[in-house]
């Protein structure tokens, strides 16, 4: 039998007889992954909804009433040859007006009862998403509120630039959260495979005496540790796919749809091998810390 | 195959177990270590087993200085010393069989092959009719003859013995030396650590007597 063979047969074997302790270590290291792989899957889906609205991000230009023809295509190639500007459509005050009055129709009565048109022509700007840095649409703003005609920019962009910051803030935080928790659960890990290493002390002693290869004394003890983070990460991923389907039915269609999201999109391939991987990397180490007073 | 040269061991605050030790023992001998209680036979035993390391002088083992081998050369070397110790050192969870097939298991042997020499070596020892045994429904000198059996199925060079008879009755003792005169036979280098005057009477071997970690004479006993 190979060092491998016997490692995960021996391990396997400790792991059955650690029954109740060998549960434990696996709860906690599924309750780090649960944290981890949670956030993970919030803000995956979060991501996906700012990127949303970050491709369909518009710069208003709103124009002033009085602006004479000439300043407004000055002001129109002005925007075109902008390098920022992918798109740029201009909506009179007449069209502002109807597309409010198709948009809200239960408004009918507002548009009416007032004299005026009260809404201002706009450029409706749209603005390129890849190789664009904050400070060339920054560049843009400042450009045109020295321009002529302008009465206000509104770029929506900016409050979603600061809310993908605070999604970024936030993943950071639950990075360090589970690394703590994951570290909790190293620790238990490690106390699971001492006890294994105390209840199997008699045979260590022997496969020393008898000069077994280092292989094949620490070996099942790192392969238990292996096994415990693996099943743990696994478990982690069922309850979070659990959990997933449950907030999924409970959110229904209507939170999805407000957020623009089409559907909520569970854990990737790539992040659930992660997420395995990762546990069983976990376990591993433990399990060598643990294994090294076997030497 | 054995020579130990100035060899010293010390314990916390300057104590002597072993001190300026020059032994040798050739290849094939059979050497009993005596002397009293804390004369530094099983000290000997141990730096012979590498479970521990002189403080000073050498221990060279078939041309292998034990002072300068790496922890991986330790395992291999071990792999040549058989070891059968007074308490027996069985694994209670465990057959007869499994006991010594254990030895040869951790070694990454076949196991058919586990199975046959564990077979022999339990014949040998006369111990094939308990091999489904667990060593506590064995009597003293049976469960000794475990701890032999596993000391030989890897087919050391060297057999060392620390007081394997000290658990036993005078006629079970007899038998166990038999066994140990046996494996001396066929060519095995036994060294024994005892302090039953009677036994090495009996057995008529060469005798390394120790004294507060230095030796006392080596008396040879008619052979």
């Amino acid at each position: 039998m190979t060092g491998v063979g016997y490692a995960f047969e021996e391990a396997w074997a400790s792991v059955r007889r650690a029954g109740r302790s060998a549960a434990v270590s696996i709860g906690t290291i599924a309750i780090a992954f649960v944290t981890l792989g949670g956030f993970l899957l919030v803000s995956v889906n979060v991501q996906r909804v700012l990127d949303r609205w970050l491709e369909s991000a518009e710069m208003s230009v709103y124009l002033h009433d009085d602006l004479s023809e000439e300043l407004r295509t000055g002001l129109e190639l002005y925007l075109r040859q902008q390098v920022a500007v992918a798109a740029v459509e201009y909506v009179s005050k007449e069209r502002a007006l109807e597309r409010f009055r198709a948009d809200f129709p239960e408004l009918l009565d507002v548009t009416t009862a007032v004299a005026q048109n009260p809404f201002p022509a706009v450029f409706e700007v749209r603005l390129r998403t890849e190789g664009m840095d904050a400070s060339a649409v920054d560049d843009l703003t400042t450009g045109l509120a020295g321009r002529g005609g302008v009465a206000d920019v509104r770029y929506d962009r900016r409050w979603l630039t600061r809310l993908t910051g605070i999604v970024t803030s936030a993943r950071i935080a639950a990075a360090v959260i589970a690394g703590v928790l994951m570290l909790g659960a190293a620790f238990t890990v490690a106390a699971v495979v001492r006890l294994s290493l105390h209840a199997r002390r008699a045979e260590i002693d022997i496969m020393q005496l008898v000069g077994a290869p280092f292989s094949y004394i620490r070996g099942p003890f790192i392969v238990e540790g292996l096994l415990l983070g693996g099943a743990g990460a696994a478990v982690a991923l069922l309850l979070i796919g659990v959990l997933y389907s449950a907030v999924g039915r409970w959110l229904g269609p209507d939170l999805t749809g407000l957020a623009g999201a089409g559907q909520l999109h569970f854990l990737g391939l790539r992040e659930g091998v992660i997420m395995i991987l990762g546990g069983l990397a976990v376990g591993a180490a433990a399990g060598t810390v643990a294994s090294r007073s076997a030497r | 195959m054995i020579e130990t040269q100035g060899l010293g061991k010390i314990y916390g605050r300057g104590l002597y177990a072993l001190r300026d030790l020059n032994l040798t023992i050739d290849k094939g001998e059979f050497v009993f270590l005596t002397g009293p209680s804390g004369a530094g036979k099983s000290t000997l035993l141990r730096l012979l087993l590498l479970q521990e390391r002189p403080t000073e002088g050498d221990v060279i083992v078939a041309g292998r200085n034990l002072s300068r081998l790496t922890r991986n050369e330790v395992q291999a070397y071990r792999r040549t010393v058989g070891f059968v110790f007074q308490d027996f050192k069985l694994i209670a969870t465990k057959t007869v069989f499994e006991n010594v097939s254990f030895a040869l298991r951790v070694l990454g042997m076949p196991v058919e092959q586990q199975r046959r020499r564990t077979y022999q070596v339990l014949k040998w020892v006369g111990l094939q009719h308990r091999l489904n045994s667990r060593p506590d429904e064995l009597s003293g000198g049976e469960q000794q003859r475990v701890a032999i059996a596993r000391a030989l199925v890897n087919e050391p060079h060297l057999v060392l013995a620390d007081e394997p008879t000290g658990n036993l009755d005078p006629d079970l003792s007899l038998e166990i030396m038999n066994l140990f005169r046996d494996i001396n036979a066929s060519g095995t280098t036994v060294v024994v650590a005892t302090h039953d005057r009677e036994l090495i009477k009996w057995v008529g071997r060469r005798v390394v007597q120790l004294e507060h970690g230095q030796l006392a004479g080596l008396p040879e006993a008619p052979r």
